[in-house]
């Protein structure tokens, strides 16, 4: 099987199967208990939350919450920050999140807040004059996301903080960083000094579902979105989940490591849209010609559909994903490409082919060789296209 | 989600997309009969042809002797598509007796289909009838005589109620009676219809309130209030200048009385988003919506009607296009 759906989860590394092993069977002990035997995995919580905070350039330790995903982490980050700053009222985010922050300030729009939510051009950039225009002086709090989950356009998430901060320092600046953490590097000391919360999780990053982070600026005015514990310096209530919250760290570790040893990801990346690209006509790479993620490649082929596309993918043993409205459990395409207004003829048509450190060149190779057949079929079917003319019809 | 179809779905969909010996990929050249459904917009359409040996005497004796297609769509569509082709060349039919084959026989011949998936075998039923139409007007067939009650497309134009999918008040209306559907999800799951924004499922006029016009209304559902507003009065006319409240009025009233018709009629509609001072923000939805062109001809429309039937200084911004 070839996997090429790593925005979606990642397999998790050897590594890492075996630091959590110790805690979900010999040392089972809840971190809080007072005998000695619960130590262990209260110290394997300290040096999971130091090695996290050195993945995120260095920050406090302290500044780490662990929570259960990163949908949690951005639950967290928006209505405790709404909750601890009731004065004002106003958010600002994109059109193109997750869901679980597009959501989440929807809820947030029916508790009595006002969301601007800014969009984005057809290479999915930012309209950032709108950004700045939007910006007000009860405006609370800004979310947007580092890396699109979908395309895998990144957003300048450090100028726009830069900005918010310039404009109003207490305007509080939250990305979610789910896609980008492992990909790209966090410094929080540094480049990302104007972000104050940021969220990621450990299945992206080839750790476990289950196990997310926060990160919260020394500071940041914030409510804590989980009350009944001490745990996490009050801030998320709960037992800790410790070999989960172990792994995450050895992921951040691996993960670190990999970016600094090579960037081979974005070789490989890079093959595959050329290759495919001068095989298939009428094919656009979605975020084409702005700044993406080193993995992710995003395709439109014109008058076909991406759930087809899809199934003959996964006969031939590939797996992808579609933003396509059969693929969604709804009847509507991606509100990303939506957004983007990528043309109507390939909206439908969309392909996410998305890769990470475990991908082989040869398994590119499978793909370059069986993708464009599968294109040309379904074309052959297609009431739009014109086989002769290797064009869609009129 | 995993693949939910069944064995059959799988081997059409397979055998289709790689063009095996007796699939039915394709179109006929001058075919009797000719019929689409759907559209790239909605995320799936279908153009169903066939031919038939024509009977010297009596057209009503025509057999179907082939049939083909082309569709744009997910597995389960072209599955579809291959199933009701197959169906109807199996049994070489009279286009009367095609017309037995309901969305139901496509699915029954597909070993069934997911529930959220039962609108691909609409499609082809959908098809199929507007081809029979076709080859009754080329064969100078009258349909109405024998009892058959077939539209074509155009027919079924008037009050759109599913904005997202461009579906009209008497479409959803007699595919209701025809499918017997009897909930909103029954009706999304058929044509599409709600399956989006969901805002037509309760509203005055929407999806609930045909069910229960078709049905009777359910225990325990209260019937929104639809009665329509009285319209304006015309208070035009005197030099007093309008007070904002008026002014918002006026401008609800045109759009209701004059503006909004016109965009229906051509499966589109508006609505305001806002008013400031003498700026009226404007979203244009439904089959313009996405189309710039469309959009700036509209806006230009809009604003020409309001400027005339309310004040000149008005004008009007685009929103979302």
């Amino acid at each position: 099987m070839i996997y090429l759906d790593n925005n979606a989860t990642t397999a998790v590394a050897p590594e890492v199967v075996a630091s959590m092993q110790p805690y979900l069977t010999t040392a089972y002990f809840n971190p809080s208990s007072a005998y000695e035997a619960s130590r262990g995995p209260a110290h394997a919580i300290a040096s999971a939350r130091g090695k996290v905070a050195s993945f995120l350039g260095g920050v406090r330790p302290d500044e780490v919450l662990f929570t259960g995903c990163a949908t949690e982490s951005n639950n967290a980050a928006i209505f405790g920050v709404m909750r601890a700053n009731p004065g004002r009222r106003h958010i600002v985010t994109t059109a193109v999140e997750h869901p679980s922050v597009l959501e989440v300030c929807k809820e947030a729009e029916r508790e009595g807040a006002r969301v601007s939510f800014i969009g984005v051009n057809h290479k999915g950039e930012l309209d950032v004059d709108a950004f700045v225009k939007v910006l007000q002086p009860d405006t609370l709090l800004v979310s947007i996301m580092h890396g699109n989950n979908e395309t895998g356009v990144v957003f300048p998430v450090a100028d726009l903080a830069r900005i918010v901060k310039e404009t109003n320092p207490d305007i509080i600046f939250h990305t979610d960083a789910t896609q980008s953490a492992g990909k790209l590097r966090l410094d929080l000391n540094d480049q990302l000094s104007c972000v104050d919360l940021l969220s990621f999780s450990g299945h992206k990053l080839h750790g476990p579902k289950g196990v997310g982070a926060l990160f919260v600026r020394r500071g940041t005015r914030i409510r804590p979105f989980m009350c009944g514990g001490h745990q996490e310096g009050g801030r998320r209530a709960g037992t800790e989940n410790v070999g989960h919250i172990v792994a995450l760290a050895e992921a951040c570790k691996l993960a670190e490591a990999y970016m600094e040893s090579e960037n081979a990801i974005v070789c490989l990346r890079d093959h595959l849209e050329k290759a495919l690209c001068e095989r298939i006509p009428w094919m656009e790479v979605n975020g084409a010609g702005t700044d993406r993620l080193p993995n992710t490649l995003n395709l439109a082929c014109h008058c076909i559909e991406g759930e087809s596309i899809l199934y003959q993918l996964d006969a031939a043993g590939i797996c992808a994903s579609s933003g396509s409205a059969c693929t969604s459990g709804s009847l509507e395409p991606s509100h990303v490409l939506k957004a983007m207004d990528i043309p109507f003829m390939a909206m439908h048509g969309s392909v996410r082919f998305s890769l990470s450190r475990f991908t082989t060149a040869e398994e590119i190779d499978t793909v370059i060789e069986i993708f464009p057949g599968i294109v040309e079929r379904l074309r052959r079917i297609s009431p739009y296209w014109d086989t002769a003319a290797h064009a869609p019809r009129g | 989600m995993a693949w939910e179809y069944s064995e059959k779905t799988k081997q059409l969909f397979m055998d289709a997309v790689q063009g095996k010996p007796g699939t039915h990929l394709g179109e006929i050249e001058n075919p009797d009969g000719i019929g689409e459904h759907g559209s790239i917009a909605c995320g799936d359409a279908m153009r169903f042809t066939f031919r038939v040996e024509r009977d010297p005497r009596d057209p009503l004796r025509d057999r179907i002797t082939e049939a083909r297609y082309l569709t744009f769509g997910c597995t389960s569509a072209i599955a579809a598509s291959e199933a009701l082709c197959t169906i109807i060349e199996q049994e070489s039919r009279t286009p009367i007796e095609a017309l037995q084959i309901q969305n139901d026989d496509i699915v029954a011949f597909l070993d069934g289909l997911p529930e959220q998936k039962i609108h691909c075998s609409v499609m082809g039923a959908e098809a199929l009838e507007a081809a029979v139409y076709n080859w009754a007007q080329k064969r100078g067939v009258d349909l109405s005589s024998l009892g058959i009650d077939l539209h074509e497309e155009d027919e079924d134009e008037g009050r759109i109620v599913c904005k997202c999918f461009s579906l009209s008040e008497p479409y959803i209306r007699r595919k209701i009676k025809e499918l017997d559907l009897r909930t909103i999800a029954d009706i999304t799951h058929a044509i599409k219809a709600g399956g989006a924004c969901m805002s037509c499922h309760h509203k005055p006029g929407g999806l609930q309130d045909l069910l229960d016009d078709i049905w009777g209304p359910q225990e325990g559902v209260t019937r929104s209030a639809a009665a329509a507003e009285p319209p304006l009065a015309d208070e035009r006319g005197g030099g007093e200048p309008l007070t904002a409240f008026q002014l918002m009025r006026r401008v609800d009233g045109v759009m209701r009385d004059a503006i909004l018709p016109m965009l229906r009629a051509d499966g589109g509609d508006a609505e305001i988003v806002d008013i400031k001072d003498m700026t009226v923000y404007l979203r244009l939805q439904g089959a313009c919506a996405g189309c710039a062109g469309a959009a700036t001809t509209l806006k230009l429309l809009v604003e020409r009607t309001l400027k005339e039937q309310v004040d000149e200084r008005l004008r009007v911004i685009a929103v979302g296009v």
